[in-house]
Formats: structure tokens, C-alpha cells, sequence
């Protein structure tokens, strides 16, 4: 009986108990003199254990977080620049392998032919005869 | 200049604003500090725990949405944190041979005050039962909101809470006879 008594007592504590189960726990409160003890020390662990004022992890706790968080950040941008940087060093090297290939190709040093553009031969440059017979 | 809101200040720490974050680590860390402590004890972890619990907030910032407060939320990551490092903690000392809580008991029995006995029966509580006993019985949240946090029933709320207060309840009777 002592323990069912116990039960409805923390239950009235952390929820809601009917009237017919409140009236019970009151009347057991009168006779029994060793619940209304037990009744008292968990109030009093109740007590004790109320967070009274503020905790704390101690000075400079949140210069601390936030120191961190920079340096993640900064290693983080680290990690983005090599990732890219492998990438770019390729794109590098094709782009050199292009450029190459252009002058071989075209046979000779010239900005046009390193860039990879046609230079225009000789023979198929149109030539505007000065000298055609404009009368006819 | 009237003090920001919580919500002004996540907007602002979205926007990559660190001054606005630290505001809100200030004003949180008390919370943090007395969940994880709760936990894990006054250990060299619980600290580290406790700056888990914020870089954790910073990183999911943009997934907060705000339905629940600020405080709610640190406080679900904190209990979740300090429960993996409890079996962290564990897995070492049951690798390493020896028990948990022994290196928390004092030396001398007689020389425990009743807070710091109190304070060492709780550590000794199992995990889900702390867990529930820091949210109702220290940070002082109802058993609703202590189920919503845990996200159990409120029925194994209400079983866990008594049976921890009992345990408590019979620690501090045999430290009073």
C-alpha cells in the first residue's frame, strides 16, 4: 500500500491525479505517519536537484566557439582552394598541350597560329587589279 | 538600443554575422552548461560537449526553422550530445577494464555533504532516466515538454521520473541515518 501511496504522490508531482485518487493520497497523509517522511525527502531532493542561477563553462567559453568556428571556416576554404587547385593545374596543362599542338600544327611562331587561328596562304589572297580597264 | 530577439540574432549569424552568434552563445550558455553538467557531471568533456552543442546549432542554422525556441533546441542537442558521449564513455571503460562512476565517488563517504552525495546518486542514474530527471527535475521543463525534447511518451516520462526519485529518495535516506 506504501508503495501504491508513493506512486500517486510523485504522479501528483510530475502530473495530474483524479479527485478520487487526490482524496486517497490525503487520507494516507493523515494515517501514515512513514509517507508523510518520504513525502518530505523527495521534496527536498526535488530541491536540490532546481538548477538555482546560471551555469557556465567558465570565462571565454564563447570567444572559444567562436574561435572555432573560424578556424573551421578557414580550413575549410583551404580545402575548397586545393581541391580547385588540382583542377586548375590540369585545365593548365591542356590548355599548354593546346598551345603547342597550334604551333606545331601550323608550323611556324606566330600569335595567329599559337592561338589557333588559319592564317590566310598567300595564293588565296583575292588581289584587286589596279590596273583593269575601267572603261569596259 | 533595445536587446535582439533570438530570432533577430539567427537571421543575422545566417548572415554570417559571428557577432550576433556570440550574443546568442552568451545568452544560452547557462542553459547548455546546466544540461550537459546535469549529464555528464563537472567533467574536463563536459565543456567540450557543451561547444559541440553551439558549433552543432551554428552548422544547422539554416535548417532552424523556429518551431521550437532557441533554448528548446540547444537544449534536445545538448541531451542527444551527452548521451552519445555517456556511451562513449562506456564503450572506453569497459575497454579499458574498470567502472564509470568510480572515479566520480569521493573518498571518504562521510565527508560528502548532502548536495554532493545527491550529485553523485544522480550521475549514477541510468542515462534515459538523467536524462529525463535533468529536464523535469533541474531545468525544471513540464513532463509534456520533457517527452516532446526525448520525443517518448509521457507515460515512460512519468515511470522514469519516479523511479529515479525513488533511488534519489533512498540514497538520501541512508545518508541521513
Amino acid at each position: 500500500m506504501d508503495e501504491k501511496n508513493e506512486e500517486l504522490y510523485l504522479r501528483s508531482l510530475d502530473g495530474r491525479i483524479g479527485d478520487t485518487e487526490g482524496a486517497q493520497l490525503s487520507a494516507a497523509k493523515e494515517t501514515d505517519s512513514r509517507l508523510q517522511i518520504r513525502m518530505d525527502q523527495f521534496v527536498k531532493v526535488r530541491a536540490m536537484l532546481l538548477r538555482q542561477g546560471e551555469d557556465s563553462f567558465g570565462p571565454f567559453f564563447a570567444e572559444r566557439i567562436i574561435n572555432r568556428i573560424k578556424s573551421v571556416k578557414k580550413e575549410i576554404d583551404y580545402q575548397v582552394f586545393f581541391f580547385f587547385k588540382k583542377y586548375q593545374m590540369a585545365a593548365i596543362g591542356v590548355v599548354v598541350a593546346l598551345l603547342v599542338l597550334n604551333i606545331i600544327y601550323a608550323d611556324r611562331l606566330t600569335i595567329k597560329s599559337v592561338l589557333g587561328f588559319e592564317e590566310e596562304q598567300i595564293d588565296n589572297i583575292v588581289t584587286i587589279d589596279l590596273y583593269q580597264d575601267l572603261t569596259k | 538600443m533595445a536587446e535582439q530577439s533570438d530570432e533577430m540574432l539567427v537571421d543575422s549569424s545566417r548572415a554570417g554575422d559571428l557577432g550576433a552568434f556570440k550574443r546568442l552563445v552568451l545568452r544560452h550558455e547557462g542553459k547548455v552548461a546546466g544540461v550537459v553538467r546535469s549529464m555528464l557531471g563537472s567533467t574536463p568533456e563536459a565543456e567540450d560537449v557543451g561547444q559541440e552543442v553551439f558549433i552543432r546549432f551554428y552548422e544547422a542554422l539554416n535548417k532552424f526553422r523556429g518551431d521550437s525556441s532557441v533554448g528548446t533546441y540547444l537544449t534536445r542537442i545538448a541531451i542527444n550530445l551527452s548521451l552519445n558521449e555517456i556511451k562513449r564513455r562506456k564503450r572506453r571503460f569497459s575497454f579499458f577494464g574498470s567502472e564509470e562512476e568510480g572515479s566520480r565517488a569521493p573518498a571518504h563517504e562521510d565527508q560528502r555533504d548532502l548536495k554532493e552525495m545527491l550529485s553523485y546518486e544522480f550521475g549514477r542514474l541510468d542515462p534515459d532516466f538523467r536524462a529525463v530527471a535533468t529536464l523535469r527535475l533541474v531545468e525544471g521543463y513540464s513532463t509534456e515538454e520533457t517527452a516532446s525534447l526525448l520525443g517518448i511518451p509521457l507515460g515512460t516520462v512519468l515511470s522514469r521520473l519516479a523511479r529515479g526519485q525513488k533511488k534519489l529518495r533512498m540514497a538520501l535516506e541512508k545518508h541521513l541515518k
